[in-house]
């Protein structure tokens, strides 16, 4: 990758996502953080995704792994509900591609090239469901006691 | 029995706060508002029950029972003598507020820190449920920001994206009028998909030697404010809490929307496939 392909990544997943929040009525002081969540999930599904035999399902549960975790630091600091940084920041992960994809190969009538791509995307949704849920799972007491125990060194 | 009712409702609300019969109606009537709030402008499912109980036992209604589905509340209290108060409320799925959703949210916390009395707090929440969308021109913009930037990460040239842009904002405009117009979801969802695919084949059209449009890029983008993240992350976050009867009818109001823009742009590249016989597409 270029350097101008890494801003141009950067730049477009941070305003995309912004996009987003501003459709959903984030407030303002929230368009930061929204972006930057949506950010570092596009990143590290760029990372993993670049590795060898790693399929790109995988990378999708990394980077909405990420996307979850950021969203619950950042509700926290910013005492604000999860939901805000969350679904504006899932979105760059949503198999947009796939689903066109399924779409066209269907209506050409390349059904097998369509069953392809459309277990290809069911397979990124349920990698995102698995990426949200395991975050999520964590009790908040727990979450709040090891994040209190890493940010401000107390318990 | 009922002119009592009536009676008690024409106290004013300073000399109610003294009564604990109409303390307990009160309250409950406060806290089913609070999560009425929530979940019309899409808290999870969660997030309404602990606001209930919150708000209920900080004003000091101890014996509350909720069952919240993703569009009903059912709230019963009790008070000392054991006389119980039911509520039901009927919430329609509807649209979305996040700003609200914070609001509410800082609202209870502060509730339950012991900072405002049920009085200011009735007021608070008056006030926040009046709290307007963004102007319809923002979210539009909005809408294509995130359809030209999705659409250039997703594959889509420089020139691709520029028109995306312009398709985003075409189809958001289009989804915000129809919402006014209280349209159903399937017409939304499939009109859309059709003018995102009608606007994307007319822009290859427009293509010269130096500068190919391609379709892909320029769909994947534009659908990208026609998906249903909301009810998406919703539904998982339900289910992941075990609450999977709001998740599943939430996941299954995600799906269909999914299903209804791929008929949409189906449609539409079907019809162009047939006319052309395929070469282009």
């Amino acid at each position: 990758m270029t350097t101008q392909e890494i801003l141009s990544n950067l730049f477009c997943s941070f305003m995309g996502t912004v996009g987003f929040a501003i459709m959903y009525n984030v407030p303002k002081k929230y368009y930061l953080g929204c972006g930057a969540t949506g950010m570092a999930g596009w990143i590290m599904f760029l990372i993993v995704n670049a590795q060898n035999h790693i399929t790109s399902s995988v990378a999708s549960f990394f980077g909405a792994f990420v996307v979850v975790l950021m969203s619950r630091i950042l509700s926290v600091k910013m005492k604000c509900p999860i939901t805000i940084f969350l679904i504006s920041g899932i979105f760059p992960l949503v198999p947009g591609v796939g689903i066109y994809n399924t779409v066209y190969y269907i209506v050409t009538n390349q059904l097998t090239q369509a069953a392809l791509k459309g277990i290809e995307s069911l397979k990124i949704a349920f990698a995102i469901v698995m990426g949200i849920v395991i975050v999520v799972s964590v009790p908040r007491d727990v979450f709040h006691k090891v994040y209190y125990w890493f940010v401000a060194g107390k318990d | 029995m009922e002119s009592e009712m009536t009676e008690d409702r024409k106290i004013t609300k300073k000399e109610r706060t003294e009564q604990p019969d109409g303390e307990v109606k009160q309250v409950v009537d406060f806290a089913l508002e609070a999560g009425r709030i929530l979940l019309k402008n899409g808290g999870e499912i969660f997030r309404v029950e602990e606001t209930i109980t919150r708000i209920c036992q900080h004003f000091g209604v101890e014996h509350v029972d909720i069952f919240t589905l993703s569009h009903g509340i059912f709230v019963s209290a009790e008070n000392e003598k054991g006389e119980v108060y039911t509520r039901v409320k009927h919430i329609p799925l509807s649209g979305s507020h996040l700003g609200i959703v914070a609001e509410v949210n800082e609202l209870s916390r502060q509730i339950a820190g012991g900072k405002v009395t049920i009085l200011e707090a009735q007021e608070r929440l008056v006030q926040i449920d009046r709290i307007p969308p963004s102007r319809a021109r923002t979210q539009v913009l909005g809408a294509g920001m995130g359809a030209a930037c999705f659409g250039y990460l997703m594959g889509a040239s420089l020139a691709e994206s520029v028109v995306t842009f312009f398709i985003g904002c075409l189809v958001y405009l289009w989804v915000i009028l129809a919402k006014r117009c209280r349209l159903s979801k399937i017409i939304i969802n499939i009109a859309g998909g059709i003018m995102i695919t009608l606007c994307a084949i007319f822009a290859t059209r427009l293509s010269t030697a130096s500068m190919v449009f391609s379709l892909d890029g320029m769909i994947i983008g534009a659908i990208m404010p026609l998906i249903p993240g909301m009810a998406f992350t919703n539904a998982i976050r339900d289910i992941a809490d075990s609450d999977f009867l709001s998740g599943t009818v939430r996941m299954m109001d995600a799906l269909m929307v999914f299903v209804y823009i791929a008929v949409g742009v189906g449609i539409v590249l079907m019809t162009y496939n047939n006319m052309t016989g395929g070469f282009i597409l």
